[in-house]
């Protein structure tokens, strides 16, 4: 029976319409894929060098252990948005003579060879040899290493558990940002027993068990909850949720394009894929931090200028780049109905704009590195507003890929909005701002590189119907070609 | 009020659908059938300007639908579920529809009473998205919404299936008052020929994509249509 199942998953993936064209995007997954592992493989055998070289009086495994937490709070939240249970299509499955048992431990199983399972191992065992190499004792770091993949492991069937429900992730969240400040600021440092706890654990080669067993007990937490729900009604069939209504009246005040913008609202805040994008978006804008607290990037500010774009530019690209897309599963009314497209596009303009603005609001604790990454992040916004708006538009508009609204994205099971017009168009967004700011600032100022950033956002507004125009025309003359592709469910 | 001509398409060398001329006068009520892969719907989209003709053209109240879209206005259509917002629940649709048609509210609110039994307390003020309502119940959200601005041309793709026999009978009736009451022109297709000949004055048979019988409903359409698809 696996070996069917194994079958079927192998034809749907080679059957599925996003394998079946574009070879340009299987060279570009490939391709990522190979350099992500390439990456963690790099990182596992410099990590210990890296270590020796930065703190050499240190072990490197005792510094590797007391962070390891990090690496697992943080998997998991990663795991939380990119890495779904795989409801496989259990309701074909349910009449027909196989074992319930089979099916779930084949669900289950399935799961180990995920992705992020993998980058671990990648990172890990490099490093682990590296140990070997140097002289460590052999028995200790191989069941180190084992603990740290059952570790992992555990981190995958946890975050089924806990998928479940968003209390327990925005628990996980807030404990991790209030861990991470705690440490930061010297308070309390958690990597401290944490840290004595793995270094016990290498230590002491039998304490494996402990992770074995902690990774066999989720397991079988999983396997009880899927099979208790193995019937029609309850985990196969979807949740139906209630309404939460808001009343979006107040946004009548747009006028013409108002009753776009509603529906709008009510897409982002009642499906799964768009909720998750705001949620992402949000993540960026923390992105300045990295950039503003390293000493190499803040010296050179064309980087500054790139930051700057990020941090309120989040829900404008990942949301903008996929435009027609939200609205694919219901197009074929669109198209029927009086609208204007011009109006359809001008509601996912005012939206981003909307978005960028609160983003920017929300990035004044910013001003804490002063004024001039202040400055920056402000003529960023209008850049944003002003022209990187409509580049995204354009680039969403060549962009046909059909959306699930109410289905999370999976990590590399989705290459929405991944094709090579998408890359293409995504440069100009990211190298356009750089050299607006810096080709001024090297021949003038920082504060002229500044205006010109920001009036070139000026622009863009004072030629928005220009651009609305332009991105119409790319609407009109893909009409049947987007119908006919947003018909194809993935 | 519409008229077609020439009308073919094709997909990769097979003909799905070769129309030479077809004329719909106003105000009548049209039924298409004809077994799977006839060409019904194929015919639908393209009234709808959703794909591409490969030769000819459908004229809607002189207003040629893939050249200009000024047929909008005036024309309603239910394909599929394509043509539902699966994360609105149904008033929250059918005020998007009224406002898209220049009805307020209240206007809809007004609209939708004399739907009451239709909907059988299933759809109204329910706090479920239409994503989550039985098929049938989707479907009546879909053809309601269609009526909403009294459109001139109202275009239903099988209105019939999945509908309960009750909901079946009422809809027949409303049906049949449109094209009575108001000038609507009514294009129906349906699988079932003791509806759509019960609904609808003219009834045209395609078969492969041609049109293989063009009838005045009478007495003996019913049986004349069994005895061609009891072959």
């Amino acid at each position: 029976m696996i070996k069917n199942f194994i079958k079927f998953e192998w034809k749907q993936f080679f059957r599925s319409s996003y394998f079946q064209k574009g070879i340009g995007i299987k060279i570009v997954l490939v391709f990522l894929a190979l350099y992500f592992g390439g990456a963690a493989l790099m990182l596992g055998v410099g990590l210990y060098f890296i270590i020796k070289e930065a703190l050499p009086t240190m072990d490197p495994i005792v510094i590797v252990n007391n962070f390891l937490i990090y690496w697992l709070l943080f998997d998991l939240v990663i795991r939380f948005f990119m890495q779904q249970l795989p409801v496989m299509n259990v309701k074909p499955l349910m009449i027909i003579p196989v074992k319930r048992n089979t099916a779930i431990n084949y669900l289950l199983g399935k799961t180990a060879l995920s992705f992020f399972n993998f980058i671990p191992v990648f990172i890990f065992l490099p490093f682990s040899i590296v140990l070997l190499t140097n002289g460590y004792p052999v028995l200790n770091v191989i069941f180190w290493f084992f603990a740290t993949f059952f570790l992992g492991l555990s981190n995958n069937f946890l975050n089924f558990l806990i998928n479940k429900s968003n209390t327990v992730f925005y628990s996980l969240i807030s404990v991790l940002a209030l861990l991470i400040g705690l440490e930061f600021f010297d308070i309390f440092k958690i990597s401290k027993p944490i840290g004595i706890a793995f270094n016990a654990l290498y230590n002491n080669p039998i304490l494996v068990l402990i992770p074995l067993i902690l990774m066999i007990a989720l397991y079988v937490l999983n396997f009880n909850y899927i099979k208790k729900g193995f019937y029609l009604d309850d985990a196969v069939s979807k949740k139906i949720k209630e309404v939460n209504a808001a009343d979006l009246s107040w946004m009548n005040r747009f006028g013409s394009v108002a009753i776009f913008l509603k529906n709008d609202m009510k897409l982002i805040w009642r499906n799964a894929r768009p909720k998750q994008v705001m949620m992402m978006s949000f993540l960026f804008l923390f992105y300045g931090l990295l950039f503003f607290t390293s000493k190499t990037y803040s010296d050179s500010p064309a980087w500054l200028a790139f930051a700057s774009i990020f941090i309120t530019g989040g829900f404008l690209m990942t949301f903008g780049q996929l435009v027609p897309s939200w609205d694919s599963e219901y197009y074929k009314l669109l198209m029927s109905q009086n609208i204007p497209y011009k109006k359809y596009l001008e509601s996912k303009w005012y939206l981003m704009v909307f978005a960028v603005s609160i983003s920017f609001v929300l990035s004044t604790p910013y001003l804490y590195f002063g004024w001039k990454i202040y400055g920056m992040i402000a003529a960023g916004a209008l850049f944003n507003i002003g022209l990187n708006s409509f580049i995204t538009l354009f680039g969403g508009a060549l962009n046909r890929v059909p959306i699930e609204l109410n289905v999370k994205a999976k990590a590399f099971s989705n290459t929405n909005g991944f094709n090579p017009t998408q890359l293409l168009i995504g440069l100009p967004k990211m190298v356009l701002p750089m050299l607006l700011f810096y080709v001024p600032y090297k021949f003038i100022n920082f504060e002229s590189g500044l205006l010109v950033l920001g009036l070139s956002g000026v622009l863009g507004i004072v030629f928005k119907n220009f651009f609305l125009n332009k991105i119409e025309k790319i609407y009109q003359n893909g009409k049947y070609k987007t119908i006919a592709a947003f018909k194809e469910k993935n | 009020m519409i008229n077609t001509t020439e009308l073919s398409k094709k997909y990769g060398g097979v003909t799905v659908l070769n129309i030479a001329s077809l004329e719909i006068p106003k105000g009548q009520s049209f039924g298409l059938v004809g077994n799977n892969g006839a060409g019904k719907t194929t015919y639908f989209n393209l009234l709808l300007d959703l794909i591409k003709p490969t030769t000819g053209h459908v004229i809607n109240n002189e207003i040629q639908v893939n050249t200009s879209e000024n047929w909008k206005p005036f024309t309603a259509a239910f394909i599929d579920e394509s043509f539902l917002i699966g994360y609105l629940t149904a008033e929250e649709y059918f005020y998007f529809i009224g406002e898209l048609r220049g009805m307020n509210k209240a206007d809809i609110d007004a609209f939708l009473i004399q739907f009451e039994d239709i909907f059988n307390d299933e759809i109204l003020g329910k706090k479920k998205y239409l994503r989550d309502l039985s098929k049938g119940n989707q479907k009546k959200a879909g053809i309601v919404a269609a009526l909403i601005g009294n459109p001139e041309v109202i275009i239903l793709d099988e209105p019939f299936a999945n509908l309960d026999p009750t909901t079946q009978i009422r809809l027949k009736k409303i049906l049949k008052d449109l094209t009575k009451n108001s000038s609507a022109t009514v294009l129906i297709s349906s699988h079932d020929l003791g509806h759509v000949t019960e609904v609808c004055e003219r009834i045209v048979v395609l078969e492969k994509g041609d049109i293989v019988k063009d009838l005045k409903t009478s007495e003996e359409t019913l049986k004349e249509l069994e005895a061609y698809f009891s072959v």
